[in-house]
């Protein structure tokens, strides 16, 4: 049984398809990178799997639990009771944190287990306080979001959601709202996670670190899926035009790139 | 926590229903519960004011008094706006207007008891002005309070055509507010010359330094008391007592009393005529004046602080409820609830008030007391600041980022928890700026209360004004609103302190 089922996905706004049909199957301890250009949907697609946004059709269960189903062209969600469940199963993780600044990062850590899991208030803090000190925020616990760095508030919104015991994780674009230097603490975060196998499926723009931690990589476009596989099959050798013109696009932007968006001046 | 705000607003509703209801049919005489309640202007001296020891008192109130006594009632004194006298016998909140209430140009409006006092309007002048006699009043600026008989003698329909014709020539009739800001703008030089009642006059020139009174006068007029049209039974009551009172000499004692033996016209054949003794006492020190200014305001600013609070402690809640209204996924209840807001926000509160109090009555015919004001100022407060809270609230909550709501989603918070945990403390912090302000605002429009003639500080400020013939009281009373409004700023700067260790 797959942790996560989602099949033949659609979603438009308004007259624009955005996701065409798109079917994901995520497997317990797997870790799977999307990639993509801009507006190919890959937040969308993300948004539909924690069900912040509904789906137009298609269906998707977590750990054999129905969500969503699509019976003779109706869309039905699961009633609330299940849903409620159904969404203890998953956690996310935002580009731009969305830690809740008047908690204390302890706080945002032991509040939700506290008062929507109603677990015991010690033994949520000690396991918080556990997390904390493996993100390497032990001594940040009473500082408020806005004394954070942006890789601190990203660590510390990643252990907000590991606090909820997910049993998979998402990741929209975590590292891209952070500098340079930032991005590698988080990146190592999450290497972590994955040598801890725990199930994730993470949207990204860093191919080396797509190609470091995946056992499988997908690569979507105009609201499919093009192409998957392992790595080296997509990123290495990829089969289509379009995965190959992105790719290289990004490469060239992640190697000598930098430089070329400040042209040397003798060029005038 | 809805539920909460929903039930205090329902229990204050049906109190204020309950009070409404209570003495329905028992305001109309006091026969049936005992009280007799007399409306008068409390800035009419020597009629009825406010003394140096904060009573009401004057000629008319002793009066009244003296007929409760021999009636065995007990007599309610209840200072009225003047402008409101018509809705407040209307609604039964006053029994009689016993004031100084000039009967002729008014015959057919009131019920009325024989006519008690003869008088006269008279033109007062500053002493060593160069006006002598009425003609030289032409091309002068002149005075007159809004709705008094020197108004009518000059203005109205029935007028004499001598005295249309005088106040033709004048170069400006103004009318101000009351008889202590006549005498500023006499002294001062704003106005030339004043047209006012005999009594009033006497009295005002004595208490004041530098006025005299013209020897021609514009017209004679008589006082009596109004009762509400078709009251004959009340009035023959208390008529009868007067006249009592009139055969055995109480009326004449009570008429030099005031030093108004002079204008008195009931059993004119007893008066002993004397020269007007005022029973008024000798120039007090002014430290004792400033204390007495103090201490009348005092009261005032209790009563002026129990609106501040209760409001406050209604209309912030409530104005939750009412921007959740107008956030509600219902068109109709959005619709309904916008429109209320832009009624509250589009019209004067002064306005608010006087509907909320004389609405019951004239929409619905459901006679109010005198119990129902502090109700209904506290309604009209409420109902107003709770639309502005609920706008404040409104942008409030919409200032904070979409992502907020999600991560709460996310985590599983219900609907409730998300909005009191995680979205209200941010919505807090956004708006105290605005909220600061709303209540600095609510301090000063504590003084919009006297519209209805609830006495708060400000309708107090003014009576002493009036009886003290002195701006002392109104500078008082600023000087007091000042000291409210920066403890209130200092209150409103430690919780934005205390709330500035998030961002
Ligand atoms: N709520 C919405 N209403 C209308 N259009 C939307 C909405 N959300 C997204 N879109 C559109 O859907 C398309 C896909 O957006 P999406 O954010 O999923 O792309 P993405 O692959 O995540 O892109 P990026 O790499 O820039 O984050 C875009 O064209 C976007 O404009
Ligand atoms: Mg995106």
């Amino acid at each position: 049984m797959s942790l996560l089922e989602a099949r033949n996905i659609k979603k438009s706004f308004g007259d624009t398809n955005i996701l065409k049909d798109i079917s994901l199957d995520v497997e317990q301890n797997e870790v799977v990178s999307i990639l993509g250009p801009s507006g190919s949907g890959k937040t969308t697609f993300l948004r539909c799997l924690t069900m912040l946004e509904t789906v137009d059709s298609g269906s998707i269960s977590y750990c054999g639990e129905k969500a969503v189903s699509t019976e003779g062209g109706k869309c039905v969600y699961a009633p609330k009771n299940d849903l409620k469940r159904i969404k203890g199963y998953y956690g996310l993780v935002f580009q731009n944190f969305n830690l809740f600044p008047h908690y204390t990062v302890l706080k945002n850590l032991t509040d939700a287990p506290v008062t929507v899991q109603k677990r015991p208030e010690e033994e949520v803090t000690a396991e918080a306080r556990e997390l904390l000190r493996k993100i390497g925020l032990s001594e940040r616990e009473d500082r408020y979001p806005h004394q954070l760095s942006g890789g601190q508030q990203q660590r510390a919104a990643i252990a907000r959601a590991l606090a909820m015991k997910p049993r998979i994780l998402f990741f929209d674009e975590p590292t891209s709202a952070l500098d340079p230097e930032l991005t590698a603490e988080v990146l190592g975060l999450l290497k972590e996670l994955a040598e801890e196998k725990m199930t994730m499926v993470v949207v990204t723009h860093e191919i080396a670190f797509a190609r470091e931690i995946s056992n499988r990589v997908i690569f979507m476009d105009g609201g499919y899926i093009v192409e998957q596989g392992t790595p080296s099959d997509v990123i290495d050798n990829p089969s289509t035009d379009r995965a190959r013109a992105f790719l290289k696009k990004l490469q060239a932007q992640a190697e000598p790139g930098r430089q070329s968006l400040h042209p040397p001046v003798d060029d005038n | 926590m809805k539920k909460i705000y929903m039930i205090a607003v329902s229990v204050l509703l049906s109190i204020a229903a309950a009070v409404t209801a209570l003495p329905a049919g028992a305001g109309a005489s006091p026969a049936d519960n005992g009280t007799f309640t007399v409306g008068f202007d409390a800035e009419f001296p020597p009629y009825g004011y406010k003394d140096d020891s904060g009573e009401y008192v004057g000629f008319d109130l002793d009066l009244a008094q003296e007929v409760c006594n021999r009636r065995g009632w007990v007599l309610a004194k209840q200072p009225i706006d003047w402008n409101s006298k018509d809705m407040e016998l209307k609604t039964g909140s006053i029994d009689c207007i016993w004031n100084g209430f000039t009967i002729n140009g008014r015959e057919n409006d009131y019920t009325w008891s024989i006519p008690y006092v003869d008088n006269s309007q008279v033109v007062v002048v500053k002493a060593g002005s160069d006006i002598d006699e009425l003609e030289d009043l032409k091309g002068k600026v002149v005075a007159v309070q809004a709705d008094s008989s020197a108004l009518a003698a000059l203005t109205s329909e029935d007028a004499e055509e001598d005295d249309l014709a005088l106040a033709a020539s004048f170069a400006d009739l103004q009318q101000v507010g009351d008889y202590n800001s006549a005498f500023l703008n006499l002294d001062s030089g704003a106005v030339d010359a004043i047209c006012l009642d005999i009594g009033v006059a006497s009295y005002e020139i004595e208490s004041r330094k530098g006025f005299v009174m013209l020897d021609e006068s514009i017209s004679t007029e008589q006082y009596g008391i109004g009762f509400l049209k078709g009251n004959t039974e009340l009035r023959d009551q208390v008529q009868e007592t007067l006249l009592e009172m009139a055969a055995d000499g109480t009326f004449m004692e009570t008429a030099e009393k005031w030093g108004l033996s002079s204008s008195v016209c009931l059993d004119k054949d007893t008066v002993i005529q004397d020269d007007t003794s005022d029973p008024s006492k000798e120039e007090e020190p002014l430290w004792e004046k400033l204390l007495y200014i103090v201490k009348s305001l005092s009261e005032g600013l209790l009563s002026s602080l129990a609106i501040f609070f209760l409001t406050l402690l209604i209309s912030m809640p409530l104005g939750l409820v009412v921007a959740a209204g107008r956030m509600s996924k219902s068109k109709l209840l959005s619709a309904i609830v916008s429109i209320y807001i832009s009624v509250v926000r589009g019209t004067p509160l002064m306005l608010q008030l006087l509907v909320v109090f004389f609405g019951p009555y004239y929409l619905f015919g459901v006679r109010t007391t005198s119990a129902y004001r502090f109700i209904a100022v506290i309604i009209g407060f409420s109902l107003n600041y709770a639309a502005y809270f609920a706008e404040i609230y409104r942008s409030g909550i919409q200032a904070v980022p979409r992502g907020q709501y999600e991560a709460a989603e996310i985590l599983g918070y219900s609907a409730p928890q998300r909005f009191f945990r995680i979205i209200f403390p941010q919505m807090v912090k956004n708006t105290l700026p605005s909220i600061t302000n709303e209540v600095i605002t609510l301090v000063k429009d504590t003084s919009l209360a006297f519209a209805v003639s609830y006495t708060e500080m400000f309708t107090i400020a003014k009576q002493v004004a009036a009886a003290e013939a002195t701006i002392i009281p109104l500078f008082t009373a600023g000087v007091f609103y000042y000291i409210f409004n920066a403890l209130v700023a200092l209150a409103m700067n430690k919780i934005e302190h205390r709330m500035s260790y998030f961002r």
